[in-house]
């Protein structure tokens, strides 16, 4: 009589045990990269209801971030600037320039420009830019190099992981007051020697407990 | 290391209840209506308890005060198995809202019945929620929650200190029940401190803790009523 089974299904257990493990590794690997918010979260860039370049203002006219976000050391929120701000200067400058419209139209009307928000940490988690400030976060750490953004975008995840690597270890994003809202700024060689100065003289003790962001 | 903890005149408190006011609205406590309220689920950070004695019309009351007590071994944190609720190094037991999964474990494991569960999404009247905390987040349905000392307030002190490089002044960190209290029957501060006013007062013989045999070590001491 012949066989029910031909002798190829003597390999089915070890074909089935290889393509289960091959689909728990690519559902794991799936979720790992595109649920993260390395991929979720970085890159988004929504569009603004007015073509404002932070490369003109902050790169190219070389204006200070804190001219428009003017409470970033004092409050836990840096501020988006008021029509007031945008007026200071454009009452004078770029008068016959069409997209500055929706501007001049919400200076007249006193209805306020609704920018979105790029970078938006949830509601449980609380931050304080000025502490950051204080301790000699600079902007780029979190922020990215947005004078040359024409658009801005989200370069970093922040995600919990990527705060508390941070917090764990500051010392290679610690600068001198001088140099908070400095671009492209690399640690000099003696980083360590002064951060582990300046996080005795300012007291510099990153919280890493719970209850430091959650709360 | 500064040790937090609490002492409750109960000879100065009059049962008025601002510390339940103040501690509800400083932490955005919900404020769940009138059914829910009549099914048990009111929910009190700071709660008077009130002990009736005598029969009428010879009546005393008698106020008691109850934050969380913050126990120096305390029996919720042993039971949450996500680590929602744990014990920081200054001794304050903290509650990591997003952490918790609901299982209600540390409400039953809590001999002081302290803590309250969001049984539905907070709802606040219009006027109140433009008044919201910033500093303390709104809890969602579904997690149990209790006081923490007030804890975004040492943060907010800490950071303050550290603008000013020293170290925190006493009396810089209340939480809002010890603030607002009317007759300064809430003292809060450092009972590690020899010199602090909480460690003066709890030196007085009229000293005691709820529940002291069950040896929780609670961190709000209470000094009794005088006869």
């Amino acid at each position: 009589m012949a066989q029910i089974f031909p002798e190829w299904t003597n390999r089915l257990p070890v074909i089935i045990g290889a393509a289960v493990l091959m689909l728990l590794v690519g559902v794991v690997g799936f979720f790992w990269y595109y649920g993260s918010p390395k991929y979720t979260d970085v890159g988004y860039r929504p569009e603004q209801p007015i073509k404002y370049s932070h490369k003109l203002h902050a790169g190219d006219l070389g204006m200070d971030c804190r001219y428009c976000h003017s409470s970033v050391e004092q409050s836990p929120v840096a501020n988006i600037p008021p029509t007031q701000t945008c007026m200071n200067c454009h009452t004078l400058v770029g008068l016959d320039k069409p997209t500055l419209d929706p501007v001049r139209q919400s200076w007249t009307s006193g209805v306020p420009i609704e920018w979105i928000r790029v970078h938006k940490l949830p509601d449980y988690a609380y931050f304080n830019h000025s502490a950051h400030l204080r301790a000699g976060v600079g902007c780029e750490s979190c922020h990215g190099n947005v004078r040359e953004m024409e658009e801005i975008m989200q370069v970093q995840p922040l995600s919990m992981s990527w705060c508390l690597d941070c917090h764990r270890n500051p010392d290679q994003h610690l600068r001198p007051p001088e140099d908070l809202t400095k671009m492209n700024w690399t640690p000099p060689e003696n980083q360590a020697e002064f951060a582990g100065r300046v996080k005795k003289e300012l007291n510099i003790n990153p919280p890493v407990d719970c209850s430091g962001c959650h709360r | 290391m500064a040790k937090w903890g609490m002492v409750i005149d109960l000879n100065k408190c009059t049962g008025c209840a601002e510390c339940v006011a103040a501690c509800k609205t400083e932490n955005n406590i919900a404020i769940v209506g009138k059914e829910q309220s009549e099914m048990g689920r009111t929910m009190l950070w700071m709660d008077i308890l009130t002990l009736y004695e005598g029969k009428y019309p010879d009546v005393k009351v008698r106020y008691l005060p109850r934050p969380c007590l913050h126990c120096d071994n305390p029996p919720c944190i042993k039971v949450c198995p996500v680590r929602a609720t744990y014990k920081n190094e200054e001794g304050i037991i903290a509650q990591v809202f997003p952490q918790c999964i609901g299982c209600r474990y540390c409400m039953a494991a809590c001999p002081y019945t302290v803590k309250c569960f969001n049984w539905t999404a907070p709802d606040w009247p219009d006027e109140m929620a433009a008044a919201l905390n910033p500093d303390v987040s709104a809890r969602p349905a579904g997690i149990v929650e209790k006081c923490t000392f007030c804890i975004h307030r040492l943060q907010k002190a800490k950071e303050q200190a550290a603008v000013e490089k020293r170290d925190i002044r006493p009396g810089e960190y209340l939480p809002a029940c010890a603030e607002s209290c009317p007759t300064r029957a809430i003292s809060f501060g450092d009972l590690d401190d020899p010199k602090s006013e909480v460690s003066g007062l709890i030196r007085s013989p009229r000293m005691f803790r709820l529940l002291e045999e069950i040896g929780t070590e609670p961190k709000v001491y209470y000094l009794s009523e005088s006869e």
